[in-house]
Parts: structure tokens; C-alpha cells; sequence
């Protein structure tokens, strides 16, 4: 599902934070990617979901290459990125942020606003479904991403700490969801993840970003 | 070989402006097209919000605006030419300083001190927050959800803004003229068509067409280009500012050049 070879990133003020990555997720795939604070997690996943472009290598992903390229997938595999902060329309509220891409995608309104509905349910948003991202709490917003990609079932999922700041409560919530997807064969995942412990033992496999980053080096 | 690359850099960095420009311009026009029948209804409510931010909400400014400026330019026009029979020419006054110039300039010049610092502050922050990217990453496409509906939006605004615009100013002047000299409207009108011609309409035409999109596309550049910090904000803003200004001008040069040279 997604092949990365001599991969190097850099840091957006021009810093390498990795080089001469080569690795390969299959379709189906676990892959747990951990490191520090800054080393570059989230980076890498936005390289793999084709919005941002690596300093050099090559991308692909469901077979279409990402980079060199346009970083456009064109339908080719459909993706959910769940947002370690950020990522809601903050003009839209958070029931309109989970529907719009299925909007866009042209479903039926009634299966957007069931597939919203039932993502919302699952992540206890329900209540707040109609508030704007600045109304929301800081675990609000991070179910939202989560529900977005709920609401997607999407091919490949990648999330970006998705249990970063979450209290036990929420981290359970979002702990269940994450499981029924690891238990879905048809769903290739990759989590960025500070903390490996949740997802530790088989089937994941472990990436490990360079600790200390390669912060001080200048390409 | 320092004082050539010092020389160099900024020619580099307005070609590759230049190249961005042509780029996001040909993007948007390509995804324009690529546009289902479905998604029209969620990009039109997007151009729907534009309007009603860069039209209709300056409507008041615009319109205020230009009926001060038709009969202030009345007031100094009679002033200078009191007594040589200056109630012949102003149908010309009107048309050459108005219609042909000030009309579409103006409103460039507002719809960029109100909406294209806006679209450039707005898509920074949203940059930043990581909404592009979701979008991007979700399959929807930013091209289609927010530059087209930004430039259709502007354009739209921009051709209504000149209309209300140049409408206000030739009451603004009527105002004056009927107030001094007793000017009728029929008189006034008359003399106001009798100057005005094709050439001027498809002129204000192209005016809009090339304001708009040089006020968008700028506010997008800029306000897209932002990566790092919330600093960076205010910088894009006054860069939108001041770079689209010199666009219109030129456009503005150009369009004079070509029509009526």
C-alpha cells in the first residue's frame, strides 16, 4: 500500500529531521511509527497522505506515485488523516466538517447524514455536533478528526497521536475505535504515536524516527 | 559573482511570483472544469458567501464613496471652467474621469483594502490550522472549495461594484449639476451617452476581468504561501496589499495603452 524509498525530510525552516528512509507497508498493514517530540512523526504522514512534499525520495501510495509528483492520490486510494491539533474547518461546525468530504465525494444526503450521525454516536460528539471548532474542547477536537475518519471509511488511515492529551475516558473511546479498524483486514493503518505501549506486540510493526533528530544538521 | 547573484535574486523571485501566479490561475481553471454536477451546490455556497463578504457588504462604502467623488469632481470641474460654458462637457468629464477611469480603479483599490487582506489572513490561518491539508488529504480539492469560489466570487462582486459605482458617481455629479446650473436630467444623461461608446464597456469589461483575478490570486499566493507562524499573517497581508495595487495600476496602464492610445 504505501512504498517509501530514500526518503529524506526537512523540518519547514530547512532542517533534516530523516534520511534514507526506505520502508513499505502492505495493504492490510499495522505500522506504528514513534520518535520524540519533533523528530518528524507527523510530517511523515502528512508526506504519505501527499500534502506535503519530502526534501527527496520516492513516494508511492496504492501503487500511484506521490512523489516526485503532484502529491495527488485522484481517488486512487481513498485516505482518512486524523489531526494531532488542528485540521476542523473552523468556519464550518464539527457536524459540517465530518460531512464534507462526503458531500464532496457525492453521496446521498441521507447517507452523509447517517454515516455523520453514527460517527458522531460512536465518539460521544453528538451534543456538540453543532458547535464551531473554537467552541469545542481540545479532546473534542481531536474525536472530531477521528470521527471524520470514521465517517470516511477510508482504505488507509493515518492518525497523528491520536491519544496525545486525551483523559482515561477519552482515550478509551478513541482506544475502541482504533481497535475495530486494527481488526478490520481491509483497513491499512499507520499511527504516529509518542508513546508506543497502546499498540506494542503483533501485528504492528515499528518504525523508530531518529532520536535525537537530525535536528543540527544542515543539508 | 556575489554582486550578480545580488542581482539576480530579486529577478528570480518575480519570475518565479510570476510562474505561481500563472500556475494557480491555470489549476483553478483546470479543476473549474473538472467540477461535478454534484459538487456545484457546495461550491456555490462558498461563492455565495464571497459575494455576499465582497459585494454586497461593501455596497454602502462603494456606492457612499462614489457619489462623493462624481460630485466632488463636478464641483472642481465647474470651478476651473465657470464661464466657458462647462455644462457642454460633462458628459465628457463624466465618461473620461469616471466611467473609463476612476469606476473600475477605485473599486480595485477598496475590494482590495477590504477583501483581499481578508482572503489572505483567512487562508493563512487556515495554513496553518492544517485545514488546507485536511482538505487535500479528504479528496477535496482546494483549488475547487476555495480558490475558485474566491476568484468567481470577487469577479462577480467586482462587475457589480463597478456598475453601483460608476450609477452612484453619475448621480453624484447630476446632483451637483442640477443643483448649480439647473442641468436637467435629460440634458445630463444625454451628454453622458453621447460620449460614451463600445470601446468603453468591453474596456471596464476586461478591466474586471483582469482586476478580479489579480486581486485573488494574489490574496491566494500570499496567503497560501504562509508555513510556519501566525507572524507571518500581517506580513502576507500587506505583500497582498501592495503587490496587487501595482498589478491594478499596470493592468490598469495597459488596458489605457490599448483601448485609447
Amino acid at each position: 500500500m504505501i512504498e517509501l524509498h530514500d526518503l529524506a525530510l526537512a523540518a519547514p525552516d530547512g532542517r533534516l529531521l530523516l534520511k534514507e528512509l526506505a520502508l513499505a507497508v502492505p495493504r492490510g498493514g499495522r505500522q506504528l511509527i514513534t520518535g520524540a517530540s519533533g523528530s518528524g512523526k507527523s510530517r511523515l504522514l502528512q508526506v504519505i497522505a501527499g500534502t506535503e512534499q519530502p526534501l527527496r525520495g520516492r513516494v508511492a501510495v496504492g501503487g500511484r506515485r506521490l512523489w516526485p509528483g503532484d502529491g495527488a492520490l485522484a481517488g486512487a486510494v481513498e485516505v482518512g488523516l486524523a489531526f494531532a491539533r488542528g485540521g476542523l474547518l473552523s468556519n464550518l461546525s464539527l457536524g459540517e466538517n465530518i460531512a464534507l468530504p462526503l458531500r464532496f465525494r457525492g453521496l446521498p444526503t441521507t447517507e452523509v447524514a447517517a454515516r455523520v450521525g453514527a460517527a458522531l454516536d460512536r465518539l460521544g460528539l453528538s451534543s456538540v455536533a453543532g458547535l464551531r471548532p473554537h467552541a469545542l474542547s481540545a479532546s473534542a477536537r481531536k474525536h472530531g478528526n477521528l470521527a471524520r475518519v470514521l465517517a470516511l471509511a477510508p482504505e488507509l488511515i493515518l492518525l497523528d497521536d491520536p491519544l496525545e492529551g486525551l483523559d482515561s475516558a477519552d482515550r478509551a473511546t478513541a482506544l475502541e475505535v482504533i481497535r475495530a479498524w486494527e481488526l478490520d483486514p481491509g483497513k491499512t493503518l499507520v499511527i504516529a504515536q509518542e508513546e508506543p505501549d497502546p499498540f506494542a506486540g503483533a501485528p504492528w510493526r515499528r518504525f523508530a524516527m531518529p532520536s535525537p533528530p537530525l535536528l543540527l544538521e544542515v543539508p | 559573482m556575489t554582486f550578480l547573484a545580488r542581482l539576480g535574486a530579486p529577478v528570480r523571485g518575480f519570475l518565479e511570483f510570476l510562474g505561481d501566479q500563472v500556475h494557480l490561475v491555470l489549476r483553478t481553471l483546470r479543476y473549474g472544469l473538472l467540477l461535478r454536477l454534484d459538487q456545484l451546490p457546495i461550491v456555490g455556497a462558498q461563492i455565495r458567501l464571497q459575494i455576499r463578504f465582497t459585494g454586497l457588504q461593501a455596497l454602502a462604502l462603494v456606492t457612499g464613496t462614489a457619489l462623493l467623488l462624481g460630485a466632488v469632481t463636478l464641483i472642481q470641474a465647474f470651478s476651473q471652467l465657470s464661464g466657458l460654458g462647462a455644462e457642454n462637457y460633462i458628459g465628457v468629464l463624466m465618461v473620461l474621469i469616471i466611467l473609463r477611469e476612476l469606476g473600475p480603479l477605485l473599486t480595485a483599490v477598496l475590494v482590495i483594502g477590504r477583501s483581499a487582506t481578508a482572503i489572505a489572513a483567512e487562508l493563512g490561518a487556515m495554513q496553518l490550522n492544517g485545514e488546507v491539508d485536511a482538505l487535500a488529504a479528504h479528496g477535496v480539492n482546494p483549488y475547487q472549495y476555495l480558490l475558485l469560489p474566491r476568484w468567481v466570487g470577487v469577479l462577480v462582486s467586482v462587475f457589480a461594484l463597478v456598475v453601483f459605482f460608476d450609477g452612484a458617481a453619475l448621480g453624484g455629479g447630476f446632483l451637483v449639476a442640477k443643483l448649480k446650473y439647473g442641468v436637467t436630467f435629460g440634458f445630463y444623461m444625454d451628454s453622458v451617452r453621447q460620449t460614451l461608446s463600445n470601446r468603453d464597456f468591453v474596456a471596464t469589461l476586461l478591466k474586471v476581468i483582469l482586476f478580479s483575478g489579480a486581486i485573488t490570486f494574489h490574496a491566494c499566493h500570499f496567503g497560501l504561501g504562509i508555513r510556519r507562524s501566525q507572524t507571518e499573517i500581517p506580513q502576507a497581508v500587506t505583500r497582498t496589499v501592495v503587490t496587487a495595487l501595482v498589478a491594478v495600476f499596470l493592468l490598469d496602464g495597459l488596458i489605457a495603452a490599448l483601448f485609447y492610445f
